[in-house]
């Protein structure tokens, strides 16, 4: 299946720039002066974060469009894009804490923006225990467009979390209103990142879209 | 590393091992799951 080659080819692509990313952060991007190497967490911290959202974004408008359009791709692509954005999410979920600990002193506090990128982690969860326990296809997909509706409003609330609440977590430094404060290389090294966990997502999401074709293909053989 | 800069490499690169150990491990797992659909 073409899909899932180029899926394949993307993803691995992608892993062999993720290791550029690596060397680039690791070696040719400037410690912070105050937070020191920890700070280097943030150029996988906060792609991976963005992705997670973007994902989360991609199953709410699939939703709506299947509602609309009673499209199966769009159910497809919305059971894709939540189960790589739980990888996703496990990964921010990981890096903040490891971040945390050095410059908070704690691996985890309950402010607002904490507390509702776990809620984000498990509404991706929900939405996978719900595909897996309702057996009607039909059913299963309108629940799911449902959930991912939700997740969809969810979105704006964590992204300005930061502002509407007392919160340990930094403010946007990059997506916000006015310029990035963040130097030029370190932007670069970011922006670089963010590239490389965009192409992972859609060699994902492409490889586990094309794993559902052939689900489909050997339930109607 | 310039005099006073906190020393907490060993956090930065635990936070890389965890992140390359998830996407490639999640990159392996769907590349196996897509050889038996």
């Amino acid at each position: 299946m073409k899909l899932l080659q180029t899926g394949r080819w993307i993803t691995a692509v992608g892993l062999v720039l993720l290791a550029g990313v690596y060397v680039r952060a690791l070696a040719f991007t400037p410690v912070e002066r105050f937070q020191g190497p920890a700070q280097k967490i943030y150029y996988v911290h906060v792609p991976s974060a963005v992705v997670s959202m973007m994902a989360m974004g991609l199953v709410g408008l699939a939703g709506i469009l299947f509602l609309l359009l009673k499209d199966q791709r769009f159910d497809r692509f919305g059971e894709a894009s939540a189960e790589v954005g739980t990888a996703f999410s496990v990964v921010m979920l990981t890096t903040g804490p490891i971040w945390a600990k050095p410059i908070w002193g704690t691996w985890w506090t309950w402010d607002a923006r904490l507390t509702l990128t776990l809620f984000l982690f498990l509404l991706f969860l929900g939405y996978l225990l719900l595909r897996g326990a309702v057996t009607d296809p039909g059913l299963r997909a309108r629940y799911s467009a449902v959930l991912g509706i939700c997740g969809l409003v969810l979105l704006p609330f964590i992204h300005l979390s930061v502002y509407l609440f007392r919160t340990l977590h930094p403010q946007p430094i990059v997506l916000k209103p006015s310029a990035p404060s963040l130097p030029g290389e370190m932007l670069v090294t970011l922006l670089v990142s963010f590239l490389v966990f965009v192409l992972l997502y859609v060699g994902f999401v492409m490889q586990r879209y094309a794993l559902s074709l052939l689900r489909e293909e050997a339930a109607h053989a | 590393m310039p005099e006073g800069v906190p020393q907490n490499s060993a956090f930065m690169i635990a936070a890389y091992v965890v992140t390359a150990v998830i996407l490639v491990g999640y990159a392996v797992i769907l590349y196996r799951r897509t050889l038996k659909p």
